[in-house]
């Protein structure tokens, strides 16, 4: 169903770029699966579609694929209405969480297999599955069966194929899921230079927050079939445009409290100056958040600071972690590991949120009501 | 300390694997016994009267392959019959599976509640026993109130005959000067044996095609493949070992119809099964050679299974 025509504050950009206009989706049996979102993914950029396990991002990602028909709204590449055409039509590249591979064709027969269908005659096939094996890195491994591929290998031989008909759109579902930890962080470096190398419009769909850092050059934030956030990486871990952004990328200490003179009051009667001064009208319920290393260790008790115990302490790597239970509720701390400050369990300390690093948001948020 | 030892049957107690041995004995007995007293009885030579004695004779293979009188003349009618019962059941499996694969593909696109309802029925169809159905087309078929009075009631007829057709009809035995004939016919015992057999091959090819993952069909789809083209470049060579096997097991079961063919087949173009009744039961009494037909279908069919076996073994290999 096409419908959705861009609205007055309809987002803006390059004609090529990918848009979404009001889409929505709502399953036979009523369940809400993706709830007017309005997106542009910019044309050679990687965008991540980011949330939890049944946020709606993988059933956008099939309306973009023409996998799946929007309940309402509009579909566009290039300016081009593409909402009801069908998926083999739209001929977007994609990969599927399981990679989807034939196994009863070879390596080479799977990656020419768009080519087949398109009726390119044998030898060009053959020379394009070379040249795609050659840039995934899976040379000489044409002949192979799919059976005789590890996980990465089967991956790249996904990727390959869904590149050889030069999709002007590249589709990732979860491709990262099925690999072991290691081979993730190298694939998806591996994944983000290719994109590069190829400046393809690409959409990759993960609820691992690290892998959509890793690659996106933008980020959309997906709860209960709403677009939560979209922004850079940085932008949206630094600045979380609610709560269960804050929540969701990255970690954070949440504390409650109420609006006070652009100030926040908190229940045990501490006051936490925010910078910019907090835009709530006095009295608001908030919820204040400040990421584990942005609070700090201060030597004594001052503006912003909380007073607690030391709960538990980890050495995770690079940081150490710090437990700490305070009256407002309990605090995390992370100090560089070469720090010189070593508190130990029991210890008395006082915690330091710094103004300008502090969130409020609205104490119930969408995604938190919804 | 030692560490107790695992048992070498994973766990299982020592009498399991007695009790496993005796019930395949038990097993192996009832399988082989009755097919070692018809191998026997096949070398055995018939007596006047009905009866047989023991013997160590080819004379019932030879009778089956060249005739009675060879060899002074030879005789290829048993072989024309095994050649019937060959081509009834080859023919009858083949469009049974083709007619079972789109629609067993159709089902498992549906909600599970509906395959759900369709597996039912076609499980309760099975209850139906072959002689029970080929009553049904018995009557269906039948010239005088089947399916040859409705052509000629509704005109069908004249119009075969307006086009040309009727007289192909007539050179292929299923019409006569004034109506279609549908018994007996290849067509009447082809069709009926591939409806009997039709249930069987979608619960044959159901567990494979359900299973078949939906990923991969997507795939395809993106990649510019039309409905049809996913089917014949994706689900149908990922069915095909399914599909083979569900042709081959109804093959080997239709060697052995008996009914549909006594009903429907021309006494010319009868299958072993019949011959072998006759010879067992029937008119000429004649238990050896009555066995010595059923050990050639059964060679027959292990020949046919082995040779699939072998093809499909091939296939793989080069696949």
């Amino acid at each position: 169903m096409s419908s959705g025509e861009p609205g007055p504050g309809a987002p803006q950009g390059d004609p090529a770029d990918l848009r979404l206009w009001d889409v929505r989706k709502t399953f036979p049996g009523g369940a809400v699966a993706v709830e007017s979102v309005d997106l542009r993914f910019p044309a050679g950029e990687l965008t991540a579609l980011l949330g939890p396990s049944g946020c709606g991002k993988t059933t956008l990602l099939r309306m973009i694929a023409g996998l799946e028909s929007p309940s309402f709204g509009r579909i566009e590449l290039g300016g081009e209405d593409i909402t009801d055409l069908p998926a083999h039509k739209r001929r977007f590249g994609m990969v599927f969480q399981n990679f989807a591979l034939f196994p009863h064709l070879t390596v080479a027969e799977n990656v020419a297999y768009s080519l087949a269908i398109e009726g390119v005659a044998k030898p060009k096939r053959r020379a394009r599955a070379e040249e795609l094996l050659d840039l995934v890195q899976l040379p000489g491994y044409g002949a192979r069966r799919i059976g005789e591929l590890s996980g990465g290998q089967r991956q790249r031989v996904a990727i390959a194929r869904a590149l050889a008909q030069e999709p002007s759109v590249f589709l990732l579902d979860e491709p990262m899921s099925a690999l072991d930890a290691k081979l993730r962080e190298e694939m998806q470096v591996e994944l983000r230079l290719l994109q590069q190398r190829l400046g393809i419009t690409t959409v990759v769909v993960t609820h691992d927050q690290r892998e959509a850092m890793t690659m996106a050059d933008r980020i959309v934030v997906m709860s209960n079939g709403r677009a939560e956030q979209v922004g850079p990486p940085q932008e949206v871990y630094q600045r979380p445009a609610n709560r269960f952004v804050a929540g969701f990328i990255g970690k954070a200490n949440f504390l409650s409290g109420t609006a006070d003179r652009g100030e926040v009051l908190l229940a045990t009667g501490a006051r936490l100056s925010v910078a910019p001064a907090a835009n709530f009208r006095d009295g608001a319920p908030v919820q204040v958040a400040c990421r584990p290393e942005w609070t700090f260790l201060a030597s004594e008790p001052g503006a912003n600071t909380l007073a607690g115990r030391v709960a538990f302490v980890r050495d995770i790597g690079q940081v150490r972690e710090i437990h700490v239970e305070t009256p407002a509720g309990p605090q995390v701390c992370e100090l560089p590991f070469s720090s010189p400050a070593r508190p130990r369990l029991g210890d008395a300390v006082h915690l330091f949120l710094p103004p300008e690093l502090i969130r409020v948001f609205p104490a119930q948020d969408r995604a938190e009501a919804a | 300390m030692t560490a107790a030892r695992p048992q070498a049957s994973g766990g299982r107690r020592p009498g399991f694997g007695a009790v496993q041995a005796l019930l395949g004995l038990v097993l192996a007995a009832l399988c082989v016994a009755p097919f070692a007293i018809v191998l026997v009885v096949s070398f055995g030579q018939v007596v006047e009267g009905a009866s047989w004695r023991w013997a160590l004779s080819l004379e019932n293979y030879l009778r089956f392959f060249v005739g009675l009188e060879w060899p002074a003349s030879t005789s290829f009618l048993y072989l024309q019959k095994l050649w019937w019962t060959l081509v009834y059941a080859g023919l009858a499996a083949v469009i049974a599976v083709a007619f079972a694969f789109p629609f067993t593909w159709l089902t498992t696109r549906q909600s599970r509640r509906i395959q759900t309802v369709w597996l039912v029925f076609l499980l309760s169809s099975l209850s139906l026993s072959e002689v029970f159905v080929v009553m049904g087309w018995d009557v269906l078929l039948s010239n005088r109130s089947g399916l040859p009075m409705v052509f000629r009631e509704t005109g069908l007829t004249d119009w075969l005959q307006s086009v040309g057709w009727f007289d192909t009809l007539r050179d292929w035995g299923m019409a006569t000067p004034r109506n279609v004939r549908f018994k007996t016919s290849v067509f009447a015992t082809v069709l009926t044996m591939s409806y009997l057999v039709f249930p069987y091959a979608v619960i044959l090819l159901y567990p494979a095609l359900s299973r078949l993952d939906p990923a991969m069909l997507e795939a395809a789809r993106t990649m510019g493949a039309r409905p049809f083209t996913v089917i014949r470049t994706v689900v149908l060579p990922a069915a095909r070992l399914p599909l083979t096997g569900a042709a081959l097991l109804l093959f080997v079961y239709l060697l052995g119809a008996y009914v549909v063919v006594s009903v429907f087949a021309d006494p010319a173009r009868q299958t072993l099964t019949i011959t072998i009744y006759e010879s067992v039961r029937g008119a000429t009494l004649n238990a050896p050679f009555g066995a010595a037909q059923a050990v050639i279908l059964l060679l027959t069919a292990g020949g046919f299974l082995l040779a699939s076996l072998r093809l499909s073994r091939l296939a793989e290999a080069k696949a």
